[in-house]
């Protein structure tokens, strides 16, 4: 027994002693995932998981600061030649990681790449508004769209640069698995379904990397993630609920990281079938939802309580229109002038969203007089119905909406515009405003367009805003990161406290 | 004899035929991946393209047919989120599988079979309550539960093995205790019946009337007759063993094909997951008539059963 | 031996029950009983919310004076409450999938070991077909194009697990086929319904009984397991799974979430398998001769 004890002893301090050693001079960051990147190839799957991995091999066309702005990354420059021209002037000082320059032919090539169809890029509808591009020389790039499209730029902050001689030379297939870039990271293993191992790509044109290694697991389960970041496997984890944020912060060596995104969470009330056709029964929804408790007592101040389905990191966001105040009384004096007492609603809702929260709503609704139900079914089953017909739609739901794009074209133009998938509700007043906001550049005619939206979505609610979003992250303490509104992960944002 | 295996193994070739059919089916009426892989604000049209484009609008019947005439060239298709070959993600998930499931065959094997013999040997004793309670509780704590309190104990508290992942032998202890002890306890029940039934054989007791120490009739005579349904549970088990790890592969992280096969039918990727039941069923088949000849080495008078 | 004689020499052997099977039983019938009483013995509403009181200990004095015995979940609803009202629903799904796949399993068994032939091979094969399948993968299918709900969870469960009685009923059935006294009746012109019902079906009693069991905690796990998935029983219904998948997120803060439903379980599932082995060995025929 003594000599267990003495191994055991012996055993911890060797792997203290192992850590220590490590910790003196970090050369490897770990960061656990939910899942492993679908595809290393940027132009292909665009889920938050393969974007944290390959958004730190390429550089994009253009990017935010850390206060939102959009400002340049590959592209130094851009004037607009007409509302459907604009020129882009490319940097001439980077290479990509196999040494080659990287020219205005591989910017015009990735744009070609990506709204190629017989590419069968999922991504292809956040760019379909571009018609071609051509690079014009060495360092400029003239880009045409279709018509006016205001969110342009928004978007081509998600556009990667590729290599296009590498690409041609060697095939999208063996592309996808061995990635160039022209970023601080370069692919260095990628250990299917366990890990993808990057190294610092000392040449890196803005800076030198801060970590030699960058190794991104697979981890699904949040519990195991939190085991991971307290035992030291891991240095940063994502998508913290926030009840597991005090065991975090009462952890040594381990602290929470949050910012407020430009996702929001919000309900979607189902305006063309069902009880929740009469607008008094969605006011009376919207009466009866407590924000203030939520965010309180559920999110536990990790999120900020808005009055439209917006958050203040978007383009078009408002703080002049009014929100529903908890009202109870209000909401059932609603619910009985649409003879509406004990209507059957169902929720829809699928693991992707949190269950105490929508758990915690129905209890709200229930309250009031409705009789609300529960349907729980896979992802891919709830969005078959939330974006199939009206009738099979469910009369409510729980989301949490982020376009990436910070606009409020890329919520609320596809959540509720008549014949987008989402919109379970029609207004041709309403389809007007946004169908204006979209194709103008003028940037004070989109603020009033987006103004007057909202406040008709306030009156019809076909959707009602609920909070601003946190990303909660959990680190080690001695990680330097501020994470951003658009929910990016930038290893050169990152830097170790020794 | 060969006439036997061919009949069987041509049974084995039409199981697999209706396994794959029926999974074929049920995962096409429960949707296609194409919402899932569009961002959420995507057009009707857009996502009516990409269906398109990936082949999911035509008509089921169409899409079998397509899915048949690749198998028999022995083409498994690619995956749709990943596009990659499916039968390079599965074979690349496979070593772990192999492992895992090793591991948890040598717990479940290695604590349920002498549990079980002690259990019927020394039946009403202390030591039988006390097997019986570890044998129960094997069986009733849900993996998803028992996995993370093993994590919060071993990795969390006393730090003597990493929460998740691969890497050495002391990542394959927690996953293969956690997943190991739902098929201990089937072979410690099932062992402790057979024991418990060749003990009360006349056999047994001529051969105590002759003076045999118990542990050597236990050992030459009752574990070779009592072992005929325990190696029956043993083929059972390793086809539950392979799938059977989706939560404990989900929490410990542990990149085998029970999570693959969890995620990739979340994801509505058609032909990983088709790939996987190929691959269970013909493991699951193999396993099976391999049980049938073992039946018939260790004891001659069973003849080869249908 | 028929049905008569079974239930004559088998009141003659419950006479003398031994004290753990009398004590296994009183646990079995005090759950059921708790279980089918919840709603007039439970202190609260199992759904009734309490935002601010949330992850409270056991013995937490809530606001309008009840006391929560054992704690409040996640959401500050009464844990006791909903491990009383849980106990019905995992009690109920389980017993009710392991009825329907018996019924399935048996059936199809003894029919295939008794007619023999292409009967046989059909039933046998489509038993492999099924037992090829992963059970959780099939079930996370099904539930996906069915939709969640309390029967269907009972219908995916009882048609997934049903294979396993059929091999138990199928080998137990050839041999019991063999016996002299099957074989008499059957001489004696009783049809293959009658002999299944009356002389095989008493026969492999003891087998399938111990099948039964182990599959009744397992079915409990498994209900468990798909609600660790999403797709178990919809809440704010509970079902002790559902209790302990919310709870096993805070085992380092409010363990109590996963004690209670866990002790209940462990307890459930140690009664009936104990109760299963007894009865396997009061049924058996062979042990009968000894």
């Amino acid at each position: 027994m003594t000599a267990v004890r003495t191994t055991l002893t012996a055993l911890a301090f060797a792997l203290l002693a192992s850590t220590a050693l490590a910790q003196s001079a970090k050369t490897t960051l770990t960061i656990d995932l939910p899942n492993e990147p679908a595809t290393l190839d940027p132009h292909l799957q665009w889920n938050t998981d393969s974007y944290s991995v390959y958004r730190n091999i390429f550089d994009n066309l253009l990017t935010r600061d850390v206060s939102g702005e959009i400002v340049g990354q590959i592209a130094t420059e851009w004037t607009y030649l007409d509302d459907t021209t604009i020129e882009f002037k490319i940097r001439d000082d980077v290479s990509f990681q196999d040494g080659t320059k990287l020219t205005a032919e591989d910017v015009a090539y990735s744009i070609l790449r990506i709204i190629d169809p017989a590419l069968k890029s999922p991504q292809l509808s956040q760019f379909n508004q571009i018609d071609t591009a051509v690079a014009t020389d060495a360092t400029t790039v003239k880009m045409t769209t279709k018509s006016p499209y205001p969110a342009l730029l928004a978007q081509l902050v998600k556009l990667s640069i590729v290599p296009k001689a590498y690409m041609e030379k060697v095939g999208a297939q063996e592309f996808n698995v061995k990635p160039i870039g022209s970023g601080p990271y370069a692919l260095g293993e990628w250990q299917k379904g366990v890990q993808t191992e990057l190294k610092a790509n000392d040449g890196y044109w803005r800076a030198k990397p801060p970590f030699e290694t960058v190794v991104f697991r697979a981890v699904p389960d949040v519990s195991t993630r939190i085991a991971d970041l307290k035992t030291g496997k891991a240095d940063l984890i994502r998508d913290l609920s926030p009840d597991q944020t005090d065991s975090i912060k009462e952890t040594e060596n381990t602290k929470v990281l949050s910012v407020a995104t430009e996702r929001v969470g919000y309900m979607y009330i189902n305006a063309q079938a069902g009880p929740t056709t009469d607008v008094r029964v969605r006011q009376a929804i919207a009466y009866a939802i407590d924000r203030s408790a939520l965010i309180e007592a559920l999110l536990q101040g990790y999120g900020a309580q808005v009055n439209i389905i917006g958050a203040p990191p978007v383009f078009g966001y408002t703080d002049e229109v009014a929100g529903y105040d908890y009202d109870p009384d209000k909401a059932r004096e609603l619910i009985k002038e649409a003879g509406a007492e004990g209507a059957k609603l169902e929720f829809l809702t699928s693991p992707s969203y949190s269950r105490a929260l929508v758990e915690a709503i129905q209890q709200m609704l229930n309250d009031v007089g409705f009789d609300v139900s529960i349907s729980a079914s896979d992802q891919a089953t709830f969005l078959k119905r939330r974006q199939g017909n009206p009738e099979n739609a469910g009369s409510l739901a729980f989301g949490a909406w982020s376009c990436a794009c910070q606009d409020a074209d890329g919520i609320i133009f596809p959540l509720f515009r008549s014949g987008s998938q989402w919109a379970k509700y029609a207004n041709p007043d309403y389809d007007a405003l946004v169908d204006s906001a979209r194709s103008t550049l003028d940037k004070d005619q989109r603020m009033a367009d987006y103004k007057k939206a909202y406040e008709i979505l306030r009156e019809d609610v076909p959707g009602l805003g609920l909070y601003q979003a946190f990303a909660v992250y959990g680190a080690n303490a001695k990680l330097n990161w501020e994470p951003t509104a658009n929910e990016s992960m930038f290893i050169m944002d990152m830097s170790w406290q020794q | 004899m060969l006439r036997y295996v061919g009949e069987r193994l041509l049974q084995a070739m039409i199981a697999i035929f209706g396994v794959l059919t029926i999974v074929f089916i049920v995962m096409h009426l429960s949707g296609d991946p194409t919402l899932l892989l569009v961002p959420q604000g995507a057009s009707a049209e857009m996502i009516a393209d990409l269906r398109r484009e990936l082949g999911f609008d035509r008509p089921l019947w169409v899409q079998y047919v397509g899915y048949l005439n690749d198998l028999i060239h022995l083409d498994f298709g690619e995956s749709v989120v990943q596009r990659v070959p499916a039968i390079d993600i599965v074979a690349s998930r496979l070593p772990y599988t192999i492992q895992l499931a090793a591991g948890a065959l040598t717990v479940a094997i290695g604590v349920g079979i002498p549990a079980g013999i002690l259990m019927a040997t020394r039946r009403g004793g202390w030591l039988d309550r006390v097997l019986t309670a570890v044998v129960v509780t094997g069986q009733s704590v849900p993996t998803f539960l028992s996995a993370i309190l093993l994590i919060f104990v071993f990795a969390v508290t006393l730090g003597w093995l990493p929460a998740s992942g691969i890497g050495g032998l002391s990542n394959l202890v927690m996953p293969s205790i956690a997943l190991g002890a739902l098929s201990m306890s089937t072979f410690a029940r099932m062992t402790r019946i057979s024991v418990a039934d060749e003990l009360s054989k006349d056999y047994v007791r001529a051969a105590r009337a002759r003076g045999l120490p118990m542990p050597k009739i236990i050992v030459r005579h009752v574990l070779r007759n009592a072992s005929i349904p325990v190696i029956s549970i043993a083929a059972l088990e390793i086809g539950n063993l392979l799938a059977g790890a989706v939560i404990i592969e989900t929490v410990f992280a542990w990149p085998g094909i029970g999570q693959l096969a969890i995620q990739s039918i979340q994801a509505r990727d058609f032909l990983i997951v088709q790939v996987i039941v190929l691959l269970i069923s013909f493991v699951y088949v193999i396993t099976a008539v391999l049980a049938d000849f073992i039946y018939a080495i260790v004891d001659p008078r069973i003849r080869l059963a249908r | 031996m028929t049905l008569a004689t079974l239930s004559t020499s088998l009141s003659a052997r419950f006479r003398r029950i031994p004290l753990p099977i009398l004590a296994v039983i009183a646990i079995l019938i005090t759950m059921v009983l708790l279980a089918a009483l919840a709603p007039w013995i439970a202190p609260a509403d199992p759904s009734r919310q309490d935002l601010f009181a949330r992850l409270k200990p056991p013995g937490f004095v809530g606001r309008s004076g009840i006391t929560y015995w054992f704690g409040t979940d996640d959401l500050g609803r009464d844990l006791l409450s909903r491990v009383l009202y849980g106990a019905g629903v995992s009690l109920g799904v389980a017993l009710l999938s392991v009825i329907v796949s018996t019924l399935v399993g048996v059936s199809l068994g003894m029919i295939a070991g008794w007619f023999r032939g292409w009967v046989e091979v059909v039933i046998m094969r489509l038993v492999d077909i099924m037992m090829s399948i992963p059970a959780v993968l099939l079930a996370v299918l099904t539930v996906a194009v069915l939709g969640p709900g309390f029967l269907k969870l009972v219908l995916v469960l009882g048609l997934t697990r049903w294979p396993r009685y059929t091999r138990v009923a199928y080998g137990q059935t050839l041999q019991v086929a063999n016996l002299p006294f099957i074989k008499a009746s059957e001489l004696a012109g009783a049809g293959a319904a009658r002999i299944l019902f009356h002389h095989v079906l008493p026969n492999i009693a003891g087998p399938v009984l111990v099948v039964a069991t182990a599959e009744f905690g397992l079915m409990i796990l498994t209900e468990a397991g798909l609600s660790f998935l999403g797709l178990g029983i919809q809440p704010p219904t509970p079902s002790w799974g559902s209790i302990m998948s919310v709870g096993r997120e805070y085992v380092e803060r409010a363990w109590w979430i996963v004690l209670f439903p866990g002790l209940s379980l462990f307890f459930l599932v140690f009664s009936v398998n104990l109760l299963g082995d007894w009865l396997r060995d009061q049924l058996d025929p062979r042990s009968r001769t000894r």
